[in-house]
């Protein structure tokens, strides 16, 4: 286990060097002075040269990319352009409120979803397991802006229940604030899961252990939350961690519609003005998230189920 | 060091079962709070469209940085609330031209700053002006404050600013705008000369409380504000750079007052929810059809000519400005000395005229490249555009830009045809300042060189007669229009709702001058 641990991390390392390395190639290549973009048109021509020394952008792109990979290694992302202020505080600033948004989607729609393909797998063939169904696929395939739209104008402008825009203030209130986004962005993973779990419990409900168990005169609940579901959610695991990458993605607009802060809105706002530094910050954490958690989701698979851990 | 998971303090069994748990324990209903509601309790609630960027007048990126120093810093006089462009005195007692270039002040006594930075005095009004235009500041705001000299301080309260020579723009931009806010000389020197994020000292009306990047900046009243007093307790400023979701959000009651799109207008104009009320505001921005006289493919006037006529900006109004939105006649928008009556080609397309212009100039299957940014307004635009130019048989390529790429569009020297929009500040000399020979290159991207122009943009600053300087303007606009190189389009429209409870103050553009915000 260590080593398929040492292992996993290593590669995740190596994606973390290349997509980062991509992400700092590829900004450079959009068309557009950054100086300029950054500083405006009043700007004078010392002030531009100034910048672009501090930005090392008068430097060949390999020896920019030392200076950045140095920087990093000493824990130094930089300065802002704009504010002045540090580079890390501004992501970790951020940060967090990304990191609610994707838990509170994740813990909801899983929760459902779970619950969902567990009942549809336990009733299968029946009118509920079709309803579920088709409620699975509609989750699916609602495009999940169309979701944040209207959540916000009936749950938002029209009932009233739910706030519109922010992140809120306070533990409750920043609950509230996240009732609507996780909903958008968490509904096709509701679906997803549901799909996900009742084919794998179908699986399971097929195996020789859960004969046995009702051979034993078992209860059907017991041996579908006990024994069926325990296995059947294993696939969940792994799903969820790759999921992470989607759901930043989602993020990004959900915090756009609901006004939210967060690490999407700090990328869209940084590309647009060329803000090198925040752009690699923004960039490296966000990276550095998905493929830690697709690491963490194969590591407690493989713990889960040593089959995994064999299969190299 | 060998580490034997299965002896961990959770097991496989027990972590499955554990997350079974936690599901069920999720699925659990949860009772939320009830809602924050707008204007409740004295806070105002306002939408920005984006966030803030500096504390310090000297770097502040423009409207977004102004709506906050404007409300914690003073200025000798600020812009007056109403649709005439007018000043008010703030932190002067008197303010008086003695000459063309001597404008002399008297402070007013109950101004303080916070942080025990002591009393407002005529040295912190030097240092703030003549720090604007230090070249150790390197401020990008330099050009607002013009020629200025230096500020000769005559007593404790009392100055005299002095001027290189006379600038009729400091009543308009230098002293109402960004460059006139007065900040602690004391507070500034302690902290090496330059603010970033945090306030060093204030004082104007409201103190800023806290800010929360990209999420919202709180205003509190100042306790120690001795003028009249504001009428909210707390101003909240939210960044939301989408206007529908700001919409959105005014009509769930959480905003209190916010711009809204021009395709919303219509709607909003039928009524406004929760009892609310729209403005309608002309805006000072000016968009604009240029051409790029050096490109090969358009050194023929009458080909040039022929695409003004051919443009049909009110179509253009409808089809992308939702109708909200007016012809401009130039540059300078409606109120400020130097716009137009009229532009010199009409703003309805005159099709035969373009047909017999284009048949002059000889040119046959023009195909051309039309630039543009990634915004629906511009796209609509083009396409109109597109589809006008073809009814004379001219074909366009609309290029969407993302507004990156299209801002660096100064060195394309393959820049054809290029729909633009600048913003403005209220004096005709900002208008102007980008179409000179001097900006070929950098802001004027139709590459238009004309040396009666350049003298007029160099000359009109100085005038202090608003009539002679309008007449000015007016022949600037007419040399840019006669050139071929631009169809101006529309100043666009400042649409805005507040609610119910809210009386704004805006300035005749519709810029929120949250200070004077009132309660109905």
């Amino acid at each position: 286990m260590l080593l398929y641990a040492i292992r996993r991390f290593g590669l995740a390392l190596l994606i973390l060097l290349v997509a980062v390395t991509a992400m700092f190639l590829m900004i450079r290549a959009v068309p557009g002075d950054p100086v300029q973009i950054m500083l405006g048109p009043r700007a004078t021509p010392e002030l531009q040269a100034q910048l672009t020394a501090e930005l090392a952008l008068d430097q060949p792109i390999w020896k920019q990319l030392a200076i950045f990979y140095g920087n990093l290694l000493q824990g130094d992302l930089g300065i802002d352009v704009f504010s002045g202020r540090s580079v890390t505080d501004i992501v970790f600033r951020q940060l967090p409120h990304t990191l609610y948004l994707i838990f509170a989607s994740i813990i909801w729609s899983a929760t459902l979803g779970i619950a969902l393909g567990a009942y549809a797998a336990a009733h299968p063939n029946t009118f509920i397991d079709r309803a579920a169904a088709a409620l699975s696929v509609s989750f699916v395939a609602a495009p999940a802006f169309v979701v944040a739209l209207l959540s916000l104008l009936i749950f938002a402008v029209h009932l009233q229940w739910f706030p519109a825009i922010g992140a809120g203030d306070g533990f409750w209130d920043r609950l509230n604030h996240l009732v609507l986004p996780a909903f958008a962005i968490g509904l096709s993973w509701v679906g997803y899961i549901a799909r996900l779990v009742r084919a794998s419990m179908l699986e399971v409900l097929g195996e020789s252990h859960i004969r046995t168990a009702r051979a034993f005169g078992l209860s059907e609940g017991r041996i579908v939350m006990i024994y069926a579901l325990r296995i059947a959610i294993l696939p969940v695991v792994t799903v969820i961690g790759v999921g992470m990458g989607f759901l930043l993605s989602s993020a990004v607009f959900a915090e756009i519609v609901f006004a939210r802060p967060g690490l999407g809105k700090l990328v869209i706002d940084s590309i647009t003005t060329r803000n090198y530094p925040i752009v690699m910050g923004s960039v490296l954490i966000s990276t550095a998230l998905f493929v830690v958690s697709t690491a963490l989701a194969d590591l407690i698979n493989a713990w889960l189920d040593p089959r995994a851990r064999s299969a190299k | 060091m060998k580490i034997e998971w299965t002896k961990a303090a959770v097991g496989r069994r027990g972590f499955l079962k554990g997350a079974t748990a936690l599901g069920a324990a999720a699925a659990l209903p949860i009772g939320f709070g009830g809602r924050a509601v707008a204007a409740e309790g004295g806070t105002l609630r306002v939408r920005s469209y984006g966030d803030m960027q500096s504390i310090d007048p000297a770097f502040s990126k423009g409207v977004i940085d102004e709506e906050i120093h404007a409300s914690i810093y003073n200025k000798l006089i600020q812009y007056k609330p109403g649709r005439e462009w007018d000043w008010q005195l703030d932190a002067a007692s008197m303010i008086e031209q003695v000459d063309p270039t001597h404008i002399k002040f008297a402070l007013r006594d109950d101004i303080g700053f916070t942080g025990g930075h002591g009393a407002m005095t005529a040295e912190d009004v030097k240092f703030s002006f003549e720090r604007i235009v230090a070249e150790a500041t390197e401020s990008p705001n330099k050009p607002d404050m013009g020629p200025l000299s230096h500020v000769e301080v005559t007593g404790e309260r009392e100055g005299t600013i002095v001027l290189n020579e006379p600038f009729a723009p400091l009543w308009t931009i230098a002293l109402p705008y960004i460059t006139g806010n007065i900040v602690s000389k004391n507070a500034w020197e302690a902290a090496g000369g330059k603010a970033t994020t945090d306030p060093l000292a204030e004082s104007g009306p409201y103190l800023r409380a806290s800010w929360s990047p990209k999420e919202k900046t709180v205003l509190t009243r100042n306790p120690d504000w001795k003028g009249e007093a504001p009428a909210w307790d707390t101003i909240e400023i939210l960044p939301i750079d989408d206007e529908n979701t700001a919409e959105i959000a005014f009509e769930a009651g959480e905003l209190d007052f916010t711009r809204v799109s021009l395709g919303s207008v219509a709607r909003y104009r039928d009524g406004v929810p929760n009892g609310g009320t729209l403005l309608e505001y002309p805006s000072l921005y000016y968009a604009w059809l240029g051409m790029n006289l050096d490109h090969p493919k358009l050194q023929n006037q009458k080909l040039r000519q022929a695409i003004q006529h051919a443009i049909d900006v009110p179509m253009i109004m409808e089809a992308a400005y939702f109708g909200a939105a007016e012809p401009s006649t130039g540059i300078i928008a409606p109120g400020l000395a130097g716009n137009r009556s009229k532009s010199l080609i009409p703003p309805q397309a005159n099709f035969e005229k373009a047909a017999e212009l284009l048949a002059e100039s000889g040119e046959t299957n023009v195909t051309l490249k039309l630039d543009t940014l990634n915004k629906t307004t511009f796209t609509t635009a083009a396409q109109v555009i597109q589809a006008t130019l073809a009814q004379i048989g001219i074909t366009l390529e609309v290029n969407v830009l993302e507004s990156g790429a299209f801002w660096a569009s100064a060195d394309n020297e393959d820049l054809q045809l290029v729909l633009n929009r600048y913003s403005m500040t209220p004096d005709p000399y900002y208008a102007t300042a980008w179409f000179t020979s001097e900006q070929v290159g950098h802001w004027n991207w139709e590459r238009f060189s004309n040396e009666e122009f350049d003298k007029i943009h160099n000359s009109a600053y100085q005038e202090t007669d608003p009539e002679k300087r309008a007449v000015m303007y007016q022949r600037a606009q007419d040399l840019m229009e006669e050139s071929g190189a631009y169809r101006f389009l529309t100043h666009e429209a400042s649409p805005m709702v507040h609610s119910a409870g809210v009386v704004p103050a805006l300035r005749p553009d519709g810029l929120a001058l949250l200070r004077y915000f009132g309660k109905a």
